[in-house]
């Protein structure tokens, strides 16, 4: 069973009277352990793309499995569930809370899913956090941090969960090259070593290099799919 | 902030009516009324009008239901007459009170505050006046006054006394328009033998209810038809004016709620707009819209519970400064009698504790009720609009 399917997925916007379509029907198989890159110019369809595959989004028409099941037939409760459990988020603007410390903003994802031991709490956070290099500024705020260490909580917050699939919309769009390639080599690592999943949404060069797979997403429509060894 | 200083404004409000209700009640107990009046109910029907019937003649019964009663401190006769007050080129129509001074004293602290001479002694020609009729009179110590008055049989007479005192008490209508004379001149230039008006009772205060209770059964036992009447049927006006405040202290507090409400509103919905890519974010996460909206509602509480803090903090100082130091409205050239509050001097406020839980409470409460509906639309927003919100 795979990870993710799509089948024949469309989604319209509506725009008053006009109906502007997204996209126009993608089908896509997603394996476990995938390092996946969409990539496309603006408005083909990538951010909308992730969207339902994140469950954030419903398809206007067709299908999305995810680990075998229906995303259409989920609850509201099932899909919020499924956000928990199983993706992790990765935005261009990071979205952290800004009144809370690199720390607890890590420390918020885990315990939506975590009840049992302040702890192992505790250690998972600080853990994930040196693994992305943000060792010793667990206690900055959102504003205390660059660009790149703001994405790079925002990275420990998508990973501390140990999801099996992580959504990185842009990830690297606010970032210098240097960051870019820190950022993006702390999810080849936990792509190599936990298994994760990750799916980009990008543009930068940089990112595609590291990926395995390249869908090509054209006018909503996927133009190309091509693997890497 | 804005909740802060509204329940401070309340707080500071009710203390002050608090202060203005209780000093009130204290100069009408003390210099007008007594704890409790004795009267014929035919007299009690038109006491305002000074009728000269149905005088209260004390003989051994009256005398016997009385002394023999516990928790009298004292007892004061008073005649209480029409009187026109002529100091020989005006005239002003004043209540002329025939007293026994030694009696009086046991019931008022009227004495106490005369400024300028002495109280008479019985069957002495004599009277004691307010320093604002003496002002209005252009009267002094040793002038002398005539009070007109009307017989009980409806002739007219004089009664012609030398001032011996002036009173400045708590109480403006005592020194505005009242002429104490010796109750036995009085009785003797009204023709009324040895009737007097009513009997003026003191007691320790709040025994006023049963006392009054207990002097009812005795009248009844004794086949009189003398009632007792506590001090709050001699002060309806003011109860009156009580009963309107607090209407009004109930308006301010629904102002008060209103502010508060909105304020919170306004807060949850400033707060929800401003962070809608965190709401977004909270969903990407997993969270549930019932979670987001008990984030928000927590959050709110927590305003509820500062706002109320602060507003009680500030309540609490402000009520302090009024209850130690007062607040005299002559300053801002207000007399405040000219109203129907019988006060003269500074009012002090009065501390309210239960209205300082219950703000604290209203605070939290409303903090709280007020945050369900935008938390509500803040948590039901479109992740994906929230999330790529600018």
């Amino acid at each position: 069973m795979s990870l993710l399917e799509l089948k024949g997925v469309k989604k319209i916007y509506q725009q008053g009277k006009i109906e502007v379509p997204a996209l126009r029907g993608v089908d896509l198989i997603v394996e476990q352990g995938e390092f996946s890159t969409i990539f496309g110019p603006s408005g083909s369809g990538k951010t909308t793309l992730l969207n339902m595959i994140g469950c954030l989004d419903t398809p206007t028409e067709g299908e999305i499995r995810l680990n075998g099941n229906k995303v259409s037939d989920l609850s509201r409760k099932a899909l919020a569930m499924t956000r928990r459990f199983n993706i992790g988020f990765v935005f261009q603007s990071y979205n952290l809370i800004p009144v809370l410390t690199a720390y607890e903003n890590v420390e918020f994802a885990i315990r939506l899913i975590d009840h049992t031991s302040e702890l192992k709490i505790k250690e998972r956070v600080l853990q994930i956090l040196e693994e992305v290099g943000l060792k010793g500024l667990e206690n900055r705020r959102p504003n205390e941090l660059s660009g790149g260490e703001s994405q790079r909580v925002a990275i420990a917050r998508a990973l501390v969960k140990e999801p099996k699939l992580v959504l990185a919309d842009e990830p690297t769009a606010n970032l210098d090259s240097k960051n870019a390639t820190d950022v993006v080599k702390i999810m080849v690592k936990m792509n190599k070593e936990l298994g994760t999943t990750f799916i980009f949404s990008t543009h930068d060069p940089m990112v595609m290099e590291y990926t395995h797979r390249y869908i090509n997403l054209k006018d909503g429509m996927i133009s190309a799919d091509e693997r890497r060894g | 902030m804005v909740i802060a200083f509204a329940f401070f404004g309340y707080l500071f409000m009710d203390s002050v009516m608090g202060g203005m209700e209780e000093m009130s009640f204290s100069n009408i107990k003390n210099y007008d009324t007594g704890n409790i009046q004795v009267a014929y109910p035919e007299y009690w029907e038109d006491r305002e009008k000074l009728p000269l019937e149905n005088l209260i003649y004390l003989n051994q019964d009256i005398v016997d239901s009385i002394k023999n009663m516990d928790g009298i401190l004292g007892v004061s006769p008073e005649l209480r007459f029409k009187a026109n007050l002529n100091n020989g080129i005006d005239e002003t129509v004043v209540l002329g009170l025939g007293i026994s001074p030694e009696q009086y004293n046991e019931v008022f602290a009227t004495q106490n505050y005369i400024i300028e001479g002495s109280m008479f002694s019985p069957g002495e020609s004599k009277a004691v006046i307010g320093v604002k009729l003496a002002e209005l009179m252009d009267l002094k110590i040793n002038d002398y006054i005539t009070l007109l008055v009307r017989t009980k049989e409806d002739t007219f007479n004089t009664i012609d006394v030398e001032i011996t005192g002036l009173l400045n008490t708590p109480n403006p209508m005592i020194n505005n328009g009242v002429v104490f004379v010796p109750l036995d001149i009085a009785q003797q230039a009204l023709n009324v033998d040895n009737g007097f008006s009513l009997l003026a009772l003191k007691t320790a205060s709040g025994d006023e209810d049963k006392i009054g209770k207990v002097l009812m059964d005795s009248f009844k036992d004794k086949d009189l038809e003398l009632q007792a009447y506590s001090w709050r049927e001699s002060a309806e006006s003011i109860i009156a004016l009580s009963t309107a405040k607090k209407g009004g202290i109930g308006t301010i507090l629904s102002v008060v709620l209103l502010i508060g409400m909105i304020g919170i509103i306004n807060n949850v919905i400033l707060s929800a707009l401003e962070r809608t890519g965190e709401i977004g974010m909270m969903k990407a996460l997993g969270m549930r819209e019932w979670e987001i909206v008990f984030v928000f509602m927590v959050e709110a509480t927590g305003i509820g519970i500062l706002g109320g803090l602060a507003g009680c903090l500030i309540g609490f100082a402000g009520v302090g400064l009024m209850a130690k130091y007062g607040f005299g409205f002559n300053v801002m050239g207000i007399d405040i009698s000219e109203y129907g509050i019988p006060i003269l001097d500074k009012i002090y406020g009065t501390w309210n504790y239960p209205a300082f839980s219950f703000l604290f409470i209203l605070s939290v409460t409303v903090a709280l009720l007020s945050s369900i509906v935008p938390a509500y639309w803040a948590a039901h927003k479109d992740p994906v609009k929230a999330i790529y919100h600018r």
